[in-house]
């Protein structure tokens, strides 16, 4: 008779934080980016472009809040005799916003080129800064994010050698509706140890999101 | 002196015999004649006084004057002018009974005889009535002689019927009630009424009417004031000065420039795409539209809210204020006075 009572205590102990973990604003963002690589190393370079599938998604759980972005794209050569490959990348961080214009972001990132003679790997470990700038009766809203890996490693040899880039995009609110469309540029720089080698990535997506709470 | 006092003298008798005169006077001397047993010096004397115009006597002393005339003629054998006389009376006042204690039985005999052929009704009715709403009406009392059959109506001031209220046999007393609608129900125009009740004979035709005149007047309850408008020292400014604009212009240039070197800051050799200068347009134009949104005046939103709920509650209260006019106004109240009554003997 006392292990029912002491099981209901325990369930009723376990929901009542669950209740108060109940997120206060969910978004979700879908779009097209067309991306554009390159990479140089001392014994030359390489260079594609292609289009990706992008996605983001967001859940507020205050004080912090959650978001997850994934990318799948194709990569074609613009010169040269470059392998094209795949290009899928993933991220997900833990974000704290202590100013209202000022969020800060850390967490795992992943990306990969997949071409036929074998996959790159790059498993990052981020932060990141993001600053909200209003334009227009804040429905108008300008960004920026800078970020640097914090730790990296990837399947080449000599293995990874550091990872920073920045992000600078435009929000436009739909007036009189949950919905919202970004336009936003993105460039970032992976480099394996020694300077063996560059890969930077740049990107414009433009995408589509609502959300509510 | 002595001329002057005898003339003083003579003219104080003259007064004298001038106040002995007076129909009232006369009717008391009626009186002592009759209660002397003289009832031809009674007769005479009565008859002169009833002979003056109606003016001059008040009904009460007519009334006791024809009382005591008819009296005085049943003793003297003439039992036709008794009963006429009788007759007057009770058209006269309706409602007289004679004092069984002051006259004997032939006298009290032959006058309820008199009453039982004598078809009248005195109507009474209060001077002002104010009719305010349903369930409110002007009584009507009616008396009768004797029982008989009358009409009530009231007529329109061209004489028309506006309403009939009752038609049917009254006997000692019926009461009457006038709502102030007329026939179709709807209240009537100011003006002068008539309040007619006749009398009808055996054979049915109208022996004697009184007409009362009524003064209805339509009354109409004030309506409530207006409230005043929100003054204007209550209202907020529900907008604020337009700023500068540069926070938006600087912000967004600054994007615009951040796009321009990314590529060489973050990617050092790498070429940058000229893609992005799509994204530096879309912030360009946007800083700009911003720049010039800034620079009109910035609605308070709080103070537009505050000011709709004050101008919510007046409009509320005005709302409320109409309403009660509105009943007010489609609410017909009527005032009625009563004249005196006038007597029409035969139809």
């Amino acid at each position: 008779m006392r292990r029912p009572g002491a099981a209901l205590l325990l369930l009723a102990l376990a929901a009542r934080p669950a209740a108060a973990q109940l997120p206060r604003y969910l978004g979700v963002d879908v779009g097209l980016a067309s991306a554009s690589f390159q990479s140089a190393s001392p014994y030359g370079g390489e260079k594609l472009s292609g289009f990706a599938g992008v996605g983001h998604w967001r859940i507020v759980l205050r004080p912090v809040s959650i978001d997850v972005a994934y990318g799948q794209g194709r990569l074609s050569a613009d010169t040269g005799s470059a392998v094209p490959r795949s290009l899928v990348d993933g991220s997900i961080f833990a974000t704290y916003r202590p100013l209202p214009w000022l969020a800060l972001k850390t967490g795992p990132h992943v990306r990969a080129y997949a071409a036929a003679g074998g996959t790159e790997r790059w498993m990052l470990w981020e932060g990141r800064a993001h600053a909200d700038a209003p334009l227009l009766d804040g429905e108008w809203q300008a960004y920026g994010e800078l970020w640097v890996s914090l730790a990296s490693s990837v399947n080449v040899t000599p293995g990874a050698g550091g990872a920073r880039g920045a992000e600078v995009g435009l929000t436009l609110k739909l007036p009189r509706s949950p919905g919202w469309a970004r336009l936003a540029y993105a460039v970032d720089q992976m480099r394996l140890r020694y300077d063996a080698r560059t890969e930077s990535l740049q990107s414009v997506a433009l995408t589509l999101g609502f959300g509510g709470r | 002196m002595r001329r002057a006092a005898l003339l003083a003298a003579a003219l104080g008798l003259l007064a004298g015999a001038a106040r002995a005169q007076t129909p009232a006077n006369l009717v008391g001397r009626g009186v002592r004649s009759y209660q002397n047993l003289e009832y031809d010096s009674a007769a005479a004397v009565l008859t002169r006084a009833l002979s003056w115009p109606p003016s001059a006597l008040a009904d009460s002393d007519r009334v006791r004057g024809l009382v005591y005339l008819g009296a005085s003629d049943l003793y003297r054998d003439r039992r036709d002018s008794a009963a006429a006389a009788f007759a007057r009376v009770l058209r006269l006042d309706p409602r007289y009974h004679i004092d069984q204690l002051v006259f004997p039985p032939e006298i009290t005999g032959l006058f309820q005889q008199v009453r039982l052929v004598t078809r009248a009704v005195a109507v009474v009715v209060p001077p002002s009535v104010e009719l305010r709403g349903a369930g409110d009406a002007l009584p009507i009392a009616l008396y009768a002689t004797t029982f008989h059959p009358v009409d009530v109506a009231v007529l329109k001031p061209d004489g028309s019927n506006l309403r009939t209220l009752y038609q049917g046999g009254v006997g000692d007393s019926l009461v009457v009630h006038w709502d102030g609608r007329a026939a179709d129900g709807s209240p009537p125009d100011s003006g002068g009424y008539v309040l007619q009740v006749a009398s009808r004979g055996a054979d049915g035709r109208v022996v004697r009417t009184v007409a009362l005149p009524l003064d209805v007047a339509r009354v109409r309850r004030d309506t409530l004031p207006w409230p005043a408008p929100v003054a204007d020292s209550l209202l907020l400014p529900e907008q604020a000065p337009g700023r500068s604009g540069m926070r938006a212009l600087g912000a967004g240039f600054a994007t615009v420039l951040a796009i321009a070197v990314l590529p060489s800051l973050v990617a050092g050799s790498a070429s940058g795409s000229a893609n992005r200068f799509i994204v530096a347009g879309g912030i360009g134009i946007a800083a700009i539209l911003g720049f010039r949104g800034e620079r009109r005046p910035q609605p308070i939103a709080a103070n537009i809210a505050a000011n709709r709920a004050l101008q919510d509650a007046w409009q509320r209260q005005a709302d409320s204020v109409h309403a009660v006019n509105v009943a007010r106004t489609r609410e017909v109240r009527l005032r009625i006075r009563t004249g005196a009554p006038q007597v029409t003997e035969g139809s």
